[in-house]
């Protein structure tokens, strides 16, 4: 996945989820966590990876950049 | 037989003022607003925290033109000469005054709004020089405005506008010619919402997903536009157009050379980031002053492309302004840059082919100077536009947040007797069933195939370099791509936005093919092979279309010039100064 958010760090506090600009994210309701389901509408802006309280979201650039 | 709202709508607001689309400036105008004493109610597709083409920062804002001792009228003139050359004029140059006569103004109202205008120094950073050559005005701001987003729609809360996140306009609600509110659709619960209102307010951004992004990639990623692709679906333009408003110069896109590697700014916007001229060269080492359409397409049969883009020669200062500039415009370009260990000090960035991108500046929503949209040259009753998506200059930051502001403090006197909105409940039934029908297609195409599709019939049929007989080919297939519509299946509420989208672009792609095939003359950057002149009779005119009686029409606009009390007001401007030198 080129968005990845590390489970042990997240604190579910809901901004990735909440902020960003093209809904990329769902939110499981039954572990309570945000999940990454609509990667491909990703503009890799950043917001989420930024905005992270815990930098708990890692950005990767795919292959079909390069 | 349905009787009222509440049968068909899951919620109904009723509203003195509806802002559609909340980047800066529907911030600003809510926040204005509300501040005015009117009931504002804002709606997001996204989340007003990160939304709009600056979701992720931006580092610069252009708007003090005065500042070096020009007056309103010389820079207003100026400008227009400047689009002049590259093909469009703006239709209506009164807009444009009024922006500029304002701009200080709205520089105190941001600053009253909690954005930070000035750096650590207490001062505001002026860019040192724009464009090279013009080293005296420093007329631009460099801002931090990483989190302009953040701070702005804390701004909204204060307020104490209504805001209403993740939902999407699905159409403009009309009656007897008036626009009185709009329907919308919570895209993450399928909830349909009717909000009634005196005046909407259209701000959702340019459009420029007719064609691929600045920086295109093969496979399955395809939003990698520089401008957030949310506020680049031209979802303002659709609405205003089926509800009878006019776009003009639909013919006339925007160009860029796009971009292979990623960047955080787009090509020819360092100058104005923080003044540093940047330099092109061809693979082999040759500089490119101007490499233009033309001159790229000669390049390539020259077998002298790749070119690029380098900051190679610039000293550790202009480095060091360049990754600041980085910072606030995109601090992920940082991270990535790392990640392939590509070192902007060292590396060339590959420009790919010069290419048709989005439409603003003097291409979109037809306004006047009240920021009224148009139909013919009258002001449809109820609607109003700013922002990127309207013509006349009241793009970019400075010309969203002017727009915003000023209209948000003229609203309460346009309000002053309006009646009540009243809504034809048979109208927002068939909203809400075009609304949520994917929600109810089993196994049918996604949202994002179709407009790939879209995206590569413009890139094939219209184009950079544009003829008849393509247009048409192209013409004919859009006929075709129209009928999948009612096969989009959105599998979630989120796949609304897309079909929606889908819908959208179709509608704005037939609009923008029919001016191409409509223009038959090459101008400025519109290429047009087979009538490879220009027309001078085009000079002062412009098309407009919308749509009359369920037909599209098309018809030749005349260029409004500034009014006779801009230009008394310009003259004594113009005494000032003189006393002043």
């Amino acid at each position: 996945m080129y968005v990845k958010i590390d489970y042990d760090s997240c604190i579910s506090c809901g901004t990735c989820y909440k902020r960003c600009p093209q809904d990329v994210f769902s939110w499981d309701d039954e572990k309570d966590t945000p999940k990454v389901t609509y990667i491909e509408e990703c503009w890799f802006c950043g917001c989420c990876w930024m905005d992270c309280p815990k930098r708990a979201i890692d950005i990767t650039y795919p292959a079909s950049f390069f | 037989m349905v009787e009222n709202l509440e049968q068909i709508a899951d919620k109904v607001i009723e509203t003195d003022v509806l802002m559609i689309g909340g980047g800066i400036g529907g911030c600003c105008a809510a926040a204005k607003a509300k501040e005015k004493g009117l009931d504002v109610t804002l709606i997001e597709k996204a989340h007003i925290e990160r939304s709009g083409s600056s979701a992720q920062g931006i580092d610069h804002y252009e708007g003090f033109f005065t500042r070096d001792g020009t007056t309103t009228l010389e820079n207003v003139r100026n400008e227009d000469w400047r689009l002049g050359r590259y093909g469009a004029r703006y239709p209506n140059l009164n807009v444009k005054y009024r922006l500029y006569k304002h701009q200080f103004w709205v520089f105190d109202e941001l600053e009253k709004l909690g954005v930070p205008m000035r750096w650590d120094d207490g001062e505001p950073y002026w860019i040192p020089f724009p464009f090279v050559g013009w080293e005296r005005r420093k007329t631009g701001l460099r801002v931090h405005w990483t989190n302009i987003k953040p701070i702005l729609a804390k701004a909204v809360k204060k307020s104490g506008a209504r805001v209403l996140n993740r939902t999407m306009a699905v159409d403009l609600l009309t009656n007897n010619g008036r626009v009185v509110g709009a329907s919308a659709v919570d895209i993450r619960t399928g909830k349909f919402i009717v909000i009634k209102a005196k005046a909407t307010l259209i701000a959702t951004g340019k459009l420029m997903r007719l064609y691929n992004p600045e920086t295109p990639l093969p496979w399955k990623f395809k939003f990698r536009y520089h401008f957030c692709p949310a506020s680049s679906a031209g979802d303002g333009y659709a609405l205003v157009y089926r509800a009878g408003g006019d776009l003009v110069n639909m013919d006339i896109s925007g160009w860029t050379l796009r971009h292979r590697d990623d960047l955080t700014i787009s090509y020819g916007s360092f100058s104005l980031n923080d003044g540093i001229p940047m330099k092109c060269y061809t693979w082999d080492g040759t500089e490119l002053l101007n490499p233009n359409a033309t001159r790229y397409r000669q390049l390539e049969e020259q077998g002298k492309t790749p070119i690029y883009f380098s900051f190679d020669h610039f000293s550790d200062d202009l480095n060091k302004r360049i990754e600041v500039a980085f910072a606030d415009e995109r601090l992920l370009s940082f991270k990535v840059a790392q990640d392939r260990g590509f070192n902007p000090r060292t590396h060339r960035y590959e420009l790919q082919d010069m290419r048709p991108t989005g439409f603003y500046r003097v291409s979109g929503i037809y306004i006047d100077e009240n920021f009224r949209v148009l139909r013919g040259s009258l002001p449809i009753e109820g609607l109003y536009a700013f922002g990127d998506g309207s013509v006349g200059g009241t793009g970019g930051v400075a010309g969203a947040a002017s727009g915003g502001l000023l209209l948000g403090e003229d609203l309460p006197a346009f309000l002053n007797d309006t009646d009540d909105p009243v809504v034809d409940i048979s109208q927002v039934e068939s909203h809400k069933q075009t609304a949520l029908a994917p929600l109810s297609v089993k196994e049918g195409t996604e949202p994002l195939e179709l407009e790939s599709a879209l995206r590569y019939l413009c890139e094939r049929y219209v184009g950079m370099f544009k003829s008849e007989g393509k247009l048409r080919e192209g013409l004919r297939r859009l006929s075709s791509l129209k009928g999948w519509l009612p096969k989009l299946s959105a599998e979630t509420p989120h796949y609304l936005i897309g079909s929606l989208e889908c819908r959208n672009l179709l509608e704005i792609a037939e609009v923008h093919i029919r001016a191409c095939i409509e223009r038959k003359e090459t101008r400025g950057n519109f290429f047009k092979v087979d009538f490879p002149d220009k027309d001078p009779d085009m000079d002062n005119k412009f098309f407009c279309q919308r749509i009359e009686d369920g037909k599209a029409i098309l018809e030749l606009g005349e260029h409004v010039p500034l009014k006779p009390e801009y230009l008394r007001e310009a003259q004594e401007e113009d005494a000032n100064r003189e006393s002043r030198s």
